[in-house]
């Protein structure tokens, strides 16, 4: 099976006062149609830039893709005009945001936007762009939808302004959601409701999603498969489950101890110390080394790739796949 | 022993603004009373707007009550006078959550630091020594002292904004949402290093946020709130265990777990929490409660308690009775691979 979207060695620069240094650093993957890839890592990893990169979205200047092809449904993205590209955008491949505002314009109601997207991108009539926009805030369980049709965003609150955005970028049935931190900004019930909703639309339409988060709890309601960022790279990538049962590399270990465990009594976090490094300043060898606990001259000096360690389950770590006693002997 | 009691604490604020005050009576608190022992630490979770930092703010007395009274020590804090209120402060410190807003960038941390101690009257060269205890205290150099807040890292911003908070040796410290703006790996450098903090100094914390897994974490006892009152209020375990409010459960039932092989079943709510402005009449989650009945709009559930378990909700015991949906946390299996490989971080740990 050919995949939806294969990213091949993507490297996405910014030019800033301090010089220039790859965002995203060399990152490959691919995503199969109708499934879910978690795209996992802290502020500065390259998670966002690799949505906007994907999307055709990068600001230039100061931001540019300098290497690496996208292809989506076998064609080259980076080959596309600015204005084949705007078929592609909101139509094939749709985005939602952490903020719903950004994306809402508010001095448009919510259904005007909606028949917007249809009408730009499909050979309908306002009169039944307007129905199917109806039906897309129905199926996103907006509240009355006929009434908050006519509801400018600033009426709306947060989750159902998130609803709206939800409703805006699958009403084409995109092939593929790009979905940056969609519950963040959200409280806890709401975003309980909002994966709900995801998981169902995702399930009826048959959409590929890429879901960015920093949080692994997102992550394991949601994906099929999990890519670990660190420092522009993916790190690890592996089936969801798999990917929380056995890390195999340890930024993944250190990150999944960072989280206090619900079903453990723990007197400290085994936290992972220091920082993310430094973009313009990176370690030379293994980006997490300085960090890492089993750390080796090796590491300090060679970077290691991301290789496969069985067919699903790929760790950039010279160690890997990891043996506790083995480990413990090196470091 | 208890240091902190606030009894019936209520803050309306009146929304909008102009003389006329059209916008209504924002009830942000309505009736809270809970109890603090020195050393110890009790949480205040809830959703946004469901009053924790209000309250947080109420028992600083950085702003005034509607009603009710907050004691500190035997005294009661609005009755004091603007010099013992300011005396009181060396004991009543806050952490806040965005370290980049809560730090004056003109100030390097040492002088930061030695303001409080200025103003609590310590000596010029008690002054020094204690700035440098501070700092290696929340594990930042020496050298760190003459810089300026924009030249750390946001972890490293919440230490000096710990090092504030203790630098004049308080007894309580409210911390709100110490740590929800910083990524996982600095959030639990912080949470450890809270910790460690209050069993050396004997901190009686009253920690605001909403991260459950964290509240597990680092709480004694937890309070729930929902619009402006506490809804369930127990010892941690007790309220993990067997959450006793609907809403409680709903909450816990809404954590994003990361553990893809946890059992449960959800107990979803339905719509938005309802505004602060026009709460609902009786009990103030009944609009969004499945267990909902006539009693509960008619009548407000008093706060409970029942072995050492306070709850305010009619039906409780019926809803426990008939199985909650509260997430099976033991249901997840061990994994020894990785709690060794974890071990080797926490070995690690400064």
């Amino acid at each position: 099976m050919t995949a939806l979207l294969d990213v091949r060695g993507l490297r996405t620069a910014f030019q800033t006062d301090a010089g220039t240094f790859n965002a995203v650093d060399g990152l490959s993957f691919s995503l199969e149609a109708g499934r879910t890839l978690g795209i996992v890592g802290e502020s500065g990893c390259g998670k966002s830039v690799t949505a906007l990169s994907i999307m055709g979205l990068i600001a230039s200047p100061p931001g540019r893709i300098v290497d690496g092809e996208i292809l989506f449904e076998g064609a080259s993205l980076r080959q596309l005009s600015p204005a084949q590209m705007r078929d592609v955008r909101g139509n094939r491949i749709s985005m939602i945001f952490q903020e719903p505002m950004t994306s809402l314009n508010p001095a448009f109601t919510i259904g005007e936007q909606i028949v917007e997207g249809i009408v730009r991108h499909r050979a309908v009539g306002r009169a039944q762009a307007r129905e199917q926009a109806v039906e897309m805030l129905r199926r996103v369980r907006m509240p009355s939808p006929e009434r908050r049709f006519h509801d400018h965003p600033h009426k709306l609150s947060g989750g159902m302004r998130q609803r709206a955005m939800i409703a805006m970028a699958l009403a084409l049935k995109p092939r593929l959601l790009i979905a940056d931190e969609p519950t963040t900004a959200l409280d806890v019930t709401i975003q309980a409701q909002i994966l709900e909703l995801m998981r169902q639309l995702r399930d009826e339409t048959g959409t590929a999603i890429i879901l960015i988060t920093h949080d692994l709890g997102v992550v394991a309601e949601l994906a099929h498969d999990v890519a670990v960022m660190y420092a522009g790279r993916i790190v690890e990538k592996a089936p969801v489950e798999e990917l929380f049962a056995r890390p195999e590399h340890p930024y993944t270990v250190g990150l999944l101890g960072s989280i206090p465990k619900l079903n453990l009594r723990q007197q400290r976090l085994p936290a992972i110390e220091g920082q993310v490094p430094n973009p313009w300043n990176l370690p030379a060898g293994c980006r997490f080394s300085p960090r890492c606990p089993f750390v080796t001259r090796k590491c300090r000096a060679e970077d290691p790739p991301l290789i496969a360690l069985d067919a699903s389950h790929a760790s950039a770590c010279w160690y890997a796949p990891l043996e506790p006693a083995k480990l413990v002997q090196l470091a | 022993m208890t240091i902190l009691r606030a009894e019936r604490l209520v803050k309306h604020f009146h929304a909008g603004n102009g003389w006329l005050r059209r916008g209504g009576v924002v009830h942000a608190v309505d009736d809270v009373s809970f109890e603090l022992a020195a050393g110890e630490t009790l949480a205040l979770v809830g959703e946004s707007g469901c009053g924790k930092s209000t309250t947080g703010r109420l028992v600083l007395r950085l702003i005034e009550p509607t009603a009710g009274h907050v004691s500190f020590e035997g005294r009661d804090l609005f009755a004091l006078g603007e010099r013992e209120m300011r005396a009181a402060r060396r004991s009543l410190q806050i952490i806040f959550q965005d370290p980049y807003a809560s730090l004056n960038p003109r100030m390097t941390v040492a002088q930061m630091l030695a303001e409080p101690l200025m103003l609590h009257g310590f000596e010029p060269a008690r002054r020094r020594d204690r700035i440098s205890e501070v700092l290696e205290l929340v594990g930042l150099a020496p050298q760190h002292a003459q810089r300026y807040p924009h030249e750390f890292s946001g972890g490293q911003r919440q230490r000096i904004g710990i090092a504030r908070a203790i630098v004049v040796e308080p007894k309580l410290i409210v911390c709100d949402e110490p740590v929800s703006a910083l990524d996982v790996s600095i959030q639990a450098q912080v949470v450890n290093l809270l910790k460690s903090l209050q069993g050396r100094l004997r901190l009686a914390y009253l920690f605001i946020a909403h991260d459950l897994a964290v509240v597990k974490h680092i709480a004694d006892r937890v309070a729930v709130m929902y619009l402006g009152k506490i809804v369930e209020l127990a010892p941690k375990d007790e309220l993990f265990a067997r959450p006793r409010h609907p809403y409680t459960q709903a909450l816990l039932s809404a954590i994003p777990v990361p553990e893809p092989r946890l059992r449960r079943s959800r107990l979803l709510l339905e719509g938005d929490v309802p505004s602060p402005i026009d709460p609902p009449s009786g009990c103030r989650f009944r609009t969004r409660c499945p267990y909902a009945r006539e009693l509960c709009a008619s009548a407000v559930p008093p706060l409970v308690e029942q072995d050492g378990h306070a709850t305010a909700c009619h039906f409780w015991k019926e809803i426990a009775a008939s199985g909650a949906a509260v997430p099976d946390f033991a249901s997840v299996p061990p994994n020894p691979r990785l709690e060794r490989l974890q071990a080797a971080f926490a070995g690690r740990a400064s």
